[in-house]
């Protein structure tokens, strides 16, 4: 039964959406699209659309990328206890979440500038920064239940350091990387402030171009397919890494 | 087993160190404030054309209008790529974020490579960006086609009351305009106040949006004018003794027609998007606008009532222009002027100016052009909407300078109860 109202508290809010992206015309006060049709598919080519969807993608693949191992070395450090400062490092890694992200982006930014840190590096930077509060404190969890007495047991049986990693370790913590790795993903994907800040309009991604149009009259149809184009993608990882997750699961 | 090895430590620690280490030099380095106000340093227009060859273009805009962002995708951009300039259109949601970013590159000491080369722009942002030094100056005159251009138009001259001095090119001409469903207004008021008795005397049918909205605001002033018995008893040079003595019966007129506007005046819409949302459910009648321009589409595709019309105004209406600024740091400024001068050209406001394409009001001065030239905005198609701009900006009101636009804002804030 909760289930069942789970799924209905996420999945209405989307319902509206799908009604409009096939809208060509939705008068007031009808309750239904008074003209179906796939003009806001085409406004959504038109403006850019898969073009910016792929620039999302590969800007939340690259923070996934970084973020992860990152998340992993920390957590890892903080769990072992050799991490330096130990009180004090959690809450150095949690700050980028704590700052409000408008304060702290612009700061940041006139450092980058002055630096002359090009923006694209300047924007995975940044992003990154702001990824691995959520791996680290996703893969401490993950640490802490982990056993290393696979990989002791692996070391006795005369296993080298590198096949201890690649066929032990990375293995058992699969699941919990690819999680962390997901959200470090979404950090990328949906990031709207320091794509238009620190990336300086170089790199114009998908939620570039829907706020851009949500900011206009009469665009609900076009807003509506860029905004399930930005919902899918997250969703149809969930639920690979949902099943990926409880097969692997030792 | 542990991942440990002790010199792993000793390579975080120097790690941290440099990081820290970096972080102070950046912070100490460059703070070099930016100029009072950048010249082009160009004298003729050959070297800026040779100059922009292969550069790439940045023209950051307001991404809300479909028609607009086609317009520069698939008209202006394929023109400057003939003339050997790519123009790459950076979308935004506000003209503030352009700003925002031409400021920030200025006070961290970026004085020659910003990522700004061209900004749709105007009033407030544009004073705003001259107070700080942010716009490259006295360029426009190195625009051949600015000869299309009449050097006397006020509206081109000085922009919300800033001096121009050649820091933007003309890019359109807009003109306040109110929009009605004609199948409902059956008597369409004539003049502003008649806009006011129509309100009063269709309680719940009239809202305008909540000054500081650009709209809502220039709606007020609209209406200042109108109470003063005309613009021409409104100095456009802002004093307090002119506002102590012009604004009582603005706020009273609009106190008194308060109770009959949507939700009783209760509330306004806090921007002209929910004014125009409103209108598009049909829960107002009348709708405003500084940019008519979009109408057209609106009523096309239906958002808009199909019977909608533009008010014609005895007294006429505020008009103004918008222009292309490149800023003071721009990394690409010949390129920019190449695109500005481009989009001054007859067949780039010919095309800007059909209804089917944008349908912005051209500002160029169409009576001094060859007669094949002024036939072509002659040959364009009529809206089936809005008016032609020589129609509606018959009469047309100037705008008031700058200062009085807050001191109208702050009085309606105080002075206009809601709840």
């Amino acid at each position: 039964m909760l289930a069942v109202l789970l799924i209905v508290w996420f999945a209405l809010p989307l319902v509206p959406l799908a009604l409009w992206a096939f809208a060509d015309r939705w008068s007031f006060p009808s309750a239904i699209p008074t003209v179906w049709g796939v003009d806001g598919l085409d406004a959504a080519i038109a403006a850019g659309g898969p073009a910016a969807s792929g620039r999302s993608f590969l800007l939340g693949l690259t923070v996934a990328l970084i973020a992860t191992p990152i998340g992993a070395l920390a957590a890892r450090g903080l769990v072992a206890g050799w991490a330096p400062l130990p009180k004090i490092l959690p809450v150095l890694l949690f700050a980028p979440v704590a700052i409000p992200p408008f304060a702290a982006v612009l700061g940041t930014n006139v450092l980058l500038l002055r630096a002359h840190v090009p923006p694209m590096l300047g924007l995975v930077v940044v992003l990154v920064a702001a990824a691995v509060p959520y791996t680290t404190f996703m893969l401490r969890t993950a640490y802490a239940a982990h056993d290393v007495g696979f990989e002791e047991e692996a070391r006795t049986l005369g296993a080298s350091a590198g096949q201890v990693l690649w066929r032990v370790h990375l293995p058992l913590m699969a699941p919990a990387l690819a999680r962390a790795a997901f959200l470090a993903f979404l950090v990328g994907w949906s990031d709207y402030l320091v794509t238009l800040i620190v990336g300086g309009g170089q790199f114009v991604t998908l939620p570039m171009i829907t706020a851009s149009l949500a900011a206009g009259i009469g665009n609900d149809s076009v807003v509506a397919v860029l905004s399930l184009t930005a919902v899918l993608p997250p969703l149809i990882l969930l639920v690979l890494l949902a099943r990926t997750g409880s097969h692997r699961r030792p | 087993m542990h991942f440990t090895p002790p010199s792993s430590r000793r390579k975080w620690r120097t790690f941290a160190t440099a990081t820290l280490a970096l972080g102070a030099l950046v912070a100490l380095a460059g703070c070099a404030a930016p100029s009072a106000e950048a010249t082009s340093a160009f004298t003729d227009w050959d070297s800026v054309v040779s100059d922009a060859q292969g550069q790439t273009v940045n023209l950051w805009m307001y991404g809300g209008d479909e028609q607009g962002n086609s317009y520069v995708d698939d008209v202006l951009a394929p023109a400057a790529a003939a003339e050997g300039v790519t123009l790459n259109r950076v979308p935004i949601v506000d003209t503030k974020d352009a700003l925002n970013r031409v400021l920030t590159e200025l006070q961290a000491g970026r004085t020659a490579d910003g990522s700004v080369d061209l900004v749709w722009v105007n009033g407030d942002n544009f004073r705003t960006g001259s107070e700080a030094g942010a716009w490259l100056c006295e360029w426009t005159p190195l625009l051949p086609n600015m000869r299309n251009v009449s050097a006397t138009d006020p509206l081109l001259g000085s922009d919300f009351g800033t001096p121009v001095n050649g820091c933007e090119a003309p890019w359109n001409k807009a003109q306040f305009s109110v929009a009605y469903n004609s199948d409902v207004v059956a008597d369409p008021p004539s003049t502003v106040a008649g806009i006011l008795e129509w309100a009063a005397s269709h309680p719940g049918r009239f809202t305008y949006p909540a000054p500081p909205d650009f709209t809502g605001s220039a709606f007020v002033r609209q209406v200042l004018y109108s109470v003063s018995g005309g613009y021409e008893n409104v100095p456009a040079a802002y004093s307090a003794e002119s506002f102590d003595q012009l604004t009582p019966d603005l706020y009273t007129a609009l106190s008194d027609v308060a109770p009959s506007l949507w939700r009783g005046g209760d509330t306004y819409p806090a921007d002209v998007d929910q004014l125009n949302q409103l209108y598009a459910d049909g829960q107002i009648d009348m709708t405003l606008t500084y940019g008519p321009a979009t109408l057209t589409r609106l009523v096309e595709d239906g958002t808009f009532p199909a019977a909608t019309k533009v008010l014609s105004i005895a007294e006429g209406t505020l008009g103004n222009a918008s222009f292309l600024a490149i800023p003071a740091n721009a990394a690409h400024a010949a390129g920019a002027m190449v695109v500005a001068n481009l989009a001054l050209s007859v067949e780039q406001q010919v095309a800007k100016a059909d209804p089917t394409r944008w349908g912005q009001f051209t500002a160029l001065d169409v009576a001094a052009l060859t007669p094949a030239e002024r036939q072509q905005f002659a040959d364009l198609p009529q809206s089936t909407v809005v008016p032609s701009f020589e129609v509606l900006s018959r009469n047309a009101n100037p705008e008031l300078s700058a200062e009085w636009v807050p001191a109208v804002n702050e009085g309606w804030r105080t002075r206009i109860p809601t709840r």
